[in-house]
């Protein structure tokens, strides 16, 4: 297809695919934003100028130095001090001595062009920091890159360009967003943001996410498909991106558009508010956490799920007790008093660790994983309890188990934290002694008898995804079977319904911390089943406080008890969705 | 030359701002630092941020400095200090 059939009004409509990050719809003109690109070539000057050249070095280090400090003073009054960490941090790597030798020995010595100097310098420094073991330290060659992608454009004679001089709204496109882009990025201006690579957890993903611009992000090609100044609608919903629509898919969108805004904004309003039912029954809100990043908790009552796998994910090595001890703490002081449930390792299945190598398994997801994994690694198991319980004195901890299949497992859990609290007990190690052990409810097997489980453990929550994929026999990470994951079919409301009152009825907390969770009309019908306790992702707890606020306990209670009987899942979810008065 | 060794006491050992403090410190001397793991030959400039931040020194870490020049033993002593000092965590 020939390029110019792709440009302007009459250019060829497409669709194309990546992941969606930060949720939003953005319809506006493409800006193809190039970060500078450091076209630099070996070449050298001629005997004379060695003055000159050592000189042009010098002003260049300045000039970017004094970019650099208006980046960060502005930050600084924008009261955005992490922000302006990173550009401090730039000039503190940019005044590096050795960098400066290196620079001033090839223009001396070489007669090398200062840009070719600096290219190569930065190239050795790139890779040094490159290898470094430390994924947090080894993250700084993205920010060497961008020194000197600053340090080359300056000797170039070229402008600083970046995301806070654009002239309209734009729709950015790019490879991938430095640390310099994203922090100068204008957030009036930049509506939505595609970029070639990155997933959920880049850097470009958390910006976006924290700024509200929509974004799609790993659209492969996106720099060569997408043209400047060209329409694009980006549905981050989707995570679809359409290039050149006609009249019609813009109306469309733009209608879609208005809903989802006016949408946000009311119920960005219920964010804060207490969780009730139109009646007054208090539903206390969890949030599910993955390390302890910019969590607000003021706008929940505990945290429900904290998943200990990133810390051991994010490492290069088995996080130490003292590492572990470290992490747990600091979420347990930042939720203030609020109950965090800390799930023990779950890895094996969809997830594995670099460093940890884990037999093959024909059925990861029927094999070896969570807590099965633990009772093999006793040592592994014993130090994450360990690290846990002694956390435990700086907050209000609870252990949750995953992967617990009947009360054979719940026994074995619960010597090892009986054995281990012996230990701490012997050496004198304080931990609080009302840290509840509870179990993640994903096993058809343990919903079944959660009765005879709820006179064992503290308490129990229901781990969606995983009791749907198990229930269905459908393997949630093959998208040729995700029909099959039916995770509100009727059988899915009878079985969590079962686990509800068992647990209830013996006076013991449970909770959903799956994605129904956080699904508002699933909300209902888990509410309507006897759960007391939702726990999600942060950004979906507006929408579950909001649509929780429209019923009665008792509409809930008649639309589950409705529920439990209609014959598909396709008709529980309309049931679910005309439960109370929508508003 | 004058070398001495410690024990980095700070928890996050020395990254982020405390290798940048360490490295404004040293600075200020005019003898040549060098900055070591007690168990490694790898040494780097103590005065460069890049080549410290690629040790990757952390919490716990036996360390050696040593310093080759006019001003090596008041360097060398008050860098000790300061990593003995634990950079105010």
């Amino acid at each position: 297809m020939p390029a110019t059939q792709r440009n302007g009004r009459e250019g060829l409509q497409m669709l194309l695919k990546g992941n969606p990050v930060s949720g939003g719809i953005a319809i506006g003109k493409v800006y193809l934003y190039k970060a500078f690109s450091c076209d630099v070539h070996e070449a050298y000057y001629e005997k004379g100028e060695k003055t000159q050249k050592l000189a042009e070095w010098e002003s260049a280090k300045e000039a970017a130095r004094a970019e650099l400090t208006a980046i960060a003073d502005s930050f600084t009054r924008d009261g955005a001090a992490d922000k302006a960490k990173i550009f401090t941090a730039h000039i503190d790597m940019l005044s590096d001595e050795e960098i400066d030798e290196m620079v001033r020995e090839g223009i001396e010595n070489d007669c090398a062009m200062p840009d070719y100097a600096v290219d190569k310098t930065f190239a050795e420094f790139i890779r040094i920091m490159g290898k470094v073991k430390n994924p947090l330290i080894a993250a700084r060659a993205a920010d060497l890159r961008d020194i000197r992608n600053r340090l080359i454009r300056i000797l170039h004679g070229e402008p600083e360009r970046n995301l806070s001089l654009l002239s309209e709204q734009v729709i950015v496109v790019a490879h991938d967003l430095l640390p310099s882009d994203t922090a100068t990025i204008d957030r009036s201006r930049v509506i939505g943001i595609i970029t070639e690579v990155g997933g959920p957890t880049s850097h470009s993903a958390i910006i976006a996410r924290s700024y509200g611009i929509p974004a799609v992000l790993g659209v492969p090609d996106a720099t060569k498909v997408l043209c400047d100044g060209a329409l694009a609608i980006l549905d981050a919903a989707e995570g679809a991106v359409r290039i050149c629509p006609d009249g019609e898919t813009v109306a469309a969108f733009q209608a879609k558009k208005a809903e989802y805004d006016r949408i946000q904004a009311e119920t960005a309003a219920f964010l804060t508010a207490e969780s009730l039912t139109k009646d007054g029954v208090k539903i206390d809100i969890g949030v599910n956490i993955g390390s302890d990043q910019n969590v607000e908790y003021e706008n929940c009552d505990f945290v429900g799920l904290f998943r200990t796998e990133f810390l051991f994910m994010q490492n290069d090595h088995l996080p130490t007790e003292e590492e572990q001890f470290e992490a747990y703490k600091r979420v347990l002081e930042k939720a203030g008093g609020k109950p965090v449930t800390l799930r023990t390792l779950d890895i094996g299945g969809d997830k594995s660790l670099p460093y940890l190598e884990l037999p093959k398994e024909e059925n990861p997801f029927l094999g070896k994983r969570a807590i099965r994994l633990c009772f093999d690694l006793p040592e592994l198991f014993e130090t994450q309890i360990r690290a846990a319980l002694r956390a435990s004195v700086f907050g209000k901890l609870w252990i949750m188990l995953p992967m617990i299949g009947g009360m054979e497992d719940i026994r074995r859990a619960k010597e090892t934290v009986v054995k281990v609290k012996a230990e701490l007990d012997a050496r004198q190690i304080p931990y609080d002694k009302d840290v509840r052990l509870g179990i993640m409810i994903e096993i058809p097997s343990v919903a079944l008898i959660a009765d005879l489980a709820a006179g064992e453990v503290d308490f129990a929550s229901l781990g969606t995804n995983d009791l749907c994929q198990y229930t269905c026999a459908a393997d949630r990470m093959n998208p040729g079977v995700s029909e099959y994951c039916r995770s509100l079919s009727p059988a899915m409301l009878r079985i969590m319904g079962m686990a509800a009152s068992a647990f209830n009825q013996a006076g013991k907390p449970i909770s959903v911390c799956g994605e129904l969770g956080g699904n508002p009309d699933a909300a209902v019908l888990l509410v309507g089943l006897g759960i007391r306790k939702l726990s999600m992702s942060a950004s979906c707890i507006a929408g579950v406080k909001r649509r929780l606020s429209q019923i009665t306990l008792d509409q809930a209670q008649k639309a589950a008890a409705q529920a439990v009987n209609l014959p598909t899942q396709e008709e529980v979810l309309r049931c679910a969705s005309e439960a109370g008065d929508r508003n | 030359m004058y070398a001495k060794s410690t024990t980095i006491k700070n928890k996050t050992g020395l990254h982020a701002r405390p290798a940048a403090d360490f490295v404004a410190a040293a600075g200020k001397f005019q003898c040549k630092l060098n900055i070591r793991r007690t168990n490694e030959e790898e040494s780097a400039n103590a005065k460069s941020i890049i080549r410290l931040l690629a040790l990757g020194l952390s919490h716990g870490e036996e360390i050696e400095l040593t310093g080759a020049g006019d001003d090596e033993k008041e360097a060398v002593d008050s860098l000790i200090a300061l990593i003995d000092s634990g950079f105010g965590e």
